[in-house]
């Protein structure tokens, strides 16, 4: 089925196309965002053009109108339902009073962003190879691009939702899909592939915007004669892992791509893969400005990984001020419980925070089975913080869990299974997560807020002083970002594991979120039997919503 | 008609539909060498059916039909005379196709096209030696006949089909990018291309598309109008119906020597497996065991994807009793294990025993590959599930 779906899709393109007698019409001319937009992303306070805002995967926004006085007035302004069959990761673009947003199953969805009623909706089947999700799509030139979970790349027409063009994406489709959103930069379609349980090797391929042919790959393990290929025992490198799935950073300026790499395979043995195994855990810093990309340095955050403690936080360029001086800073943060601050133009350490327990980290999983914490789905996962100047902290949302780690004496590859030489931990103890404020000043807390549930929807934060994050039991909350008190908060009755958003429509702001019921990670048992939230108690949704909030 | 389909084809790659041309893109490749081949005939039918006087215009004429067939590459392309073709050359073309690893249904078409563009060659070299009018003529004649093999024609597969019977029939008319459906079962929408093994079976039109003309490249044996579809089969379509036929024989006989006495469970570990499937595995795998936010477990698109992946029924329990729950692996019983494991075997047809589905692991489910069961009546039959009972 999935594949006659690939097929129709192309063959329906060229027939629209030659049917209405051309390339789909984009509409007025300066009506599409440009290379300068999203450079300038920042500045432009009515839209939301990339991921996490801005090139720099900063989720902040110099903001006024909604401050902490007010911010417990915000309203519903709007809601829309999406397909439901998974959880809702999207982070939403909007531009020119429109709001594109997906979901798990890959449905891409164009709303009015001021009433969410759907101008048109692209439906879409793929095979599902282990689970379900999408953090949403890029928008550049008339064209709204998404990543499938059956490995393929599709650029819609914005305006009509049509397909322009297809294309296998994703090399072995057996063990690779994509969940990432895609980044548009210069001419390049960015997009890295998620296949770092399944046996494969990790990569970021770029992609002509216009036509959607393969610029270029940059894998994340380095094959024989490369630097970096004697930090893996024998032939274990071919099936290393290192997946970059989560989200990127740049710096135009430069021509620098930061990304984080996942971790090593077989995911809980590390006897068949002796050796650092580089590039995995880590981040990397890639010259995109030539035709190949150039690795300029690398921090390897985990090195020799047997627990799946990937740095799953997308990295976030910023300037903040460390002992008094003001530098240029990279954030990142991994599964394992820790928070990192890099020195951008480097990747120099300058110190990491434990934001969640950590305990026998150092020992690896064996036969019997040892407590580690993190759990394989604790510590900061792929929606990540932001920072905020007026603070100088950096807001990090955390999840606390430990688990009991099996490993067994070897791996065996079985295509399209995960490939992990143990199996992934039981949860062990509570299951509970954090809102943290860093002081990067410091490297301390500034406050952190301890509740009952996972904490992983990415955090927003605005200059008037506030933080927007969402948790797995749907309350959707604003802390006051000095202090850590909940100003409001609203309970949607789902799961939140999408960031939040925010734009500007006919002079009034907009703080938009995703929520749906949750995927395989975290589907809290305590869901099922009506967990507690702010406002009662959380049903196990059947539905998933798109919610825009306003102030009256 | 057949400018329509070149213009489809041009479309698609103008769009942007398909952008991997790398490495080499055979259909294309088919139509350029086809045009290059009818612009060489062209040229030797317009000399033969004019008046011209003199030798020059023949010399002219063969040199042109030369400089088509064998590309600015080649030693024999003489610039000065002009190209009806576009300078690439059917033997340009035809190596592009053929020089690469491995071959496909359609390769013997195109070696033996291959071969007649080179006798052609050289029964043009030789016409552009001969002094005598006749000699010139009998040259030609033997030229157009070897080219007329190179064109062959859609009816036909194989050597004997030439380019177009190769178009026309296998997969090389499929162009790049509209990733073809499979060609055993009806097309569930248009447009769509249907493939078995390398043949194209059908190729189905929307009604709005097909009324405008049906290109001529194809080789129509039967229209079907479905609904607002309409399906040209090809003269492949026949034997692809046989493959079609002989390959799900072939598939039932397979699972009936896989299945047997080694996957056992019980009608009561079903039922109990049922219960447990609700509450720990519904969340994510779905009621009708489809997937939502997990993947499917039962039925079609499960046991396609197990055996494409060649699972073995000891792959299957290793991921339930080690990775599942996924949000709390190993948290269940083994009883609960082996009870949602009998109840998954249920939902994917395979029959109840007497003997339970084992608690701890056994060997001998690595020797049992997961196939759709032989004779299966599926319940559901869209999603192709059984119920458990």
């Amino acid at each position: 089925m999935s594949r006659m779906a690939r097929g129709l899709i192309v063959l329906a393109g060229f027939v629209a196309a030659v049917l209405v007698g051309g390339s789909p019409q984009v509409g007025a001319q300066g009506a599409w965002p440009t290379s300068d937009s999203y450079v300038n992303a920042d500045k432009d306070a009515a839209s939301w053009l990339l991921p996490a805002r801005n090139y720099s995967g900063n989720r902040y926004l110099s903001e006024t109108e909604i401050t902490p006085a007010n911010v417990g007035t915000l309203k519903k302004a709007w809601s829309a339902n999406v397909d439901a069959r998974g959880p809702l990761e999207t982070s939403p673009i909007v531009w020119n009073g429109t709001m594109y947003v997906t979901s798990s199953h890959n449905d891409v969805y164009a709303l009015d962003a001021k009433t969410g009623a759907v101008k048109w909706h692209f439906p879409y089947k793929p095979h599902v190879i282990a689970f379900s999700a999408n953090r949403g799509v890029a928008l550049s030139d008339g064209k709204v691009y998404e990543g499938t979970l059956d490995g393929h790349l599709i650029a819609l027409d914005a305006t009509s939702g049509k397909p322009v063009w297809n294309v296998v994406a994703a090399h072995d489709l057996t063990n690779t899909f994509y969940t990432m959103q895609p980044v548009v930069y210069k001419n390049m379609v960015l997009l890295g592939a998620s296949n770092g349980d399944w046996g494969g090797i990790g990569y970021i391929s770029a992609f002509d915007a216009a036509t959607g042919k393969r610029l270029w790959d940059w894998n994340a393990i380095p094959g024989p004669g490369e630097a970096g290929h004697d930090s893996w025992s024998g032939d274990s490198w071919k099936r290393g892992g290192g997946a970059i799935w989560s989200g990127i950073a740049i710096d135009p300026a430069t021509n620098t791509l930061y990304a984080d790499t996942g971790n090593p395979q077989p995911d809980f043995l590390g006897t068949i893969r002796k050796g650092a195994n580089l590039y995995t855990n880590a981040m990397v810093a890639l010259d995109i400005g030539g035709a190949k990309p150039k690795l300029k340095w690398y921090r390897q955050f985990i090195p020799h990984d047997t627990h799946d403690w990937d740095p799953a936080m997308p990295p976030v360029l910023f300037t903040g001020s460390v002992n008094g001086a003001s530098r240029s800073l990279v954030a990142a943060g991994d599964k394992g419980g820790n928070f990192w601050v890099l020195d951008a133009g480097t990747g120099a350490l300058v110190y990491r925070l434990a934001v969640s327990t950590q305990k026998g980290q150092s020992t690896e999983p064996n036969r019997k089975g040892n407590i580690a914490c993190p759990n394989t789905n604790g510590g900061v996962e792929f929606n990540g913080g932001s920072y905020m100047p007026e603070t100088n902290a950096f807001y990090v949302p955390s999840v606390d869990q430990c688990g009991i780690w099996k490993s067994q004496g070897t791996a065996t590859y079985v295509a399209g299974q995960f490939y992990l030489g143990g199996s992934f931990p039981a949860l062990y103890g509570p299951s509970t997560g954090y809102v943290n404020a860093v002081d990067i000043g410091t490297g301390k807390f500034m406050w952190r807020k301890h509740l009952a549930f996972p904490q992983i929807g990415g955090a927003l934060s605005m200059s008037a002083g506030l933080v927007f994050t969402g948790g797995v039991n749907g309350d959707f909350t604003a802390y006051d970002a000095k202090t850590g008190n909940v100003l409001w908060h609203y309970a949607t009755g789902m799961t939140i594991q999408a960031p939040p958003g925010s734009y500007v429509l006919d002079g009034k702001r907009y703080v938009v979120v995703a929520a749906g019921p949750a995927g395989v990670n975290f589907a809290d048992p305590r869901l099922k039997q009506g967990a507690p939230t702010l406002e009662g108690s959380y049903k196990h949704p059947t539905s998933a919503t798109i919610t825009a909030f306003t102030l009256p | 008609m057949r400018t329509i389909a070149l213009g489809l084809a041009a479309v698609l790659i103008l769009s942007g539909a398909a952008p991997a041309r790398s490495p080499v893109d055979d259909h294309a490749s088919a139509l350029a060498a086809l045009a290059d081949v009818r612009a060489a005939v062209a040229e030797i039918v317009r000399i033969e059916d004019g008046y011209a006087v003199g030798h020059g215009a023949y010399l002219r004429a063969a040199h042109r039909a030369m400089n088509a067939l064998v590309g600015r590459r080649d030693d024999g392309y003489v610039k000065s005379f002009g190209d009806p073709g576009d300078g690439v050359g059917t033997l340009g073309y035809l190596d592009l196709m053929l020089d690469k690893a491995g071959t496909s249904l359609w390769t013997p078409a195109v070696q033996g096209a291959k071969a007649n563009v080179l006798a052609a060659a050289e029964d043009l070299q030789s016409a552009l030696a001969q002094k005598e009018m006749e000699e010139y003529q009998a040259d030609l004649t033997r030229a157009l006949a070897s080219l007329a093999l190179v064109v062959g024609r859609p009816s036909q597969s194989g050597v004997l089909g030439g380019l177009s019977g190769a178009l026309a029939n296998t997969s090389l008319g499929v162009p790049l990018g509209a990733l073809s459906a499979s060609g055993c079962a009806a097309p569930a929408h248009a447009p769509a291309y249907g493939v078995v093994a390398g043949r194209l079976a059908y190729v189905a039109l929307p009604r709005s598309a097909a009324s405008a003309g049906i290109p001529d490249d194809l080789s129509v044996a039967r229209v079907v109008v479905q609904g607002d579809t309409v399906v040209l089969y090809t003269h492949a379509a026949r034997d692809a119906a046989a493959l079609c036929r002989s390959a799900a024989r072939l598939q039932r006989t397979r699972s009936v020597v896989a299945a047997p006495s080694k996957i056992s469970y019980t009608v009561a570990q079903a039922r109990a497996g049922a219960g447990v499937y609700r509450r720990y595995c519904l969340q994510c795998h779905g009621a009708d065991l489809q997937g939502t936010a997990g993947p499917s477990v039962a039925g079609a698109d499960f046991l396609a994807t197990a055996q494409r992946n060649k699972w073995s029924l000891s792959d299957l329990r290793t991921t339930v009793f080690e990775n599942m729950p996924f949000s709390n692996p190993g948290s269940l019983t083994p009883k609960q294990y082996a009870d949602v494991m009998a109840f998954l075997l249920a939902s994917n047809c395979y029959a109840s025993g007497s003997k339970p589905f084992p608690q701890t692991a056994s060997a001998s489910l690595a020797t049992v590959k997961l196939a759709q069961v032989a004779r299966a009546k599926p319940a559901n039959s869209k999603l192709g599930t059984c119920p458990a009972k």
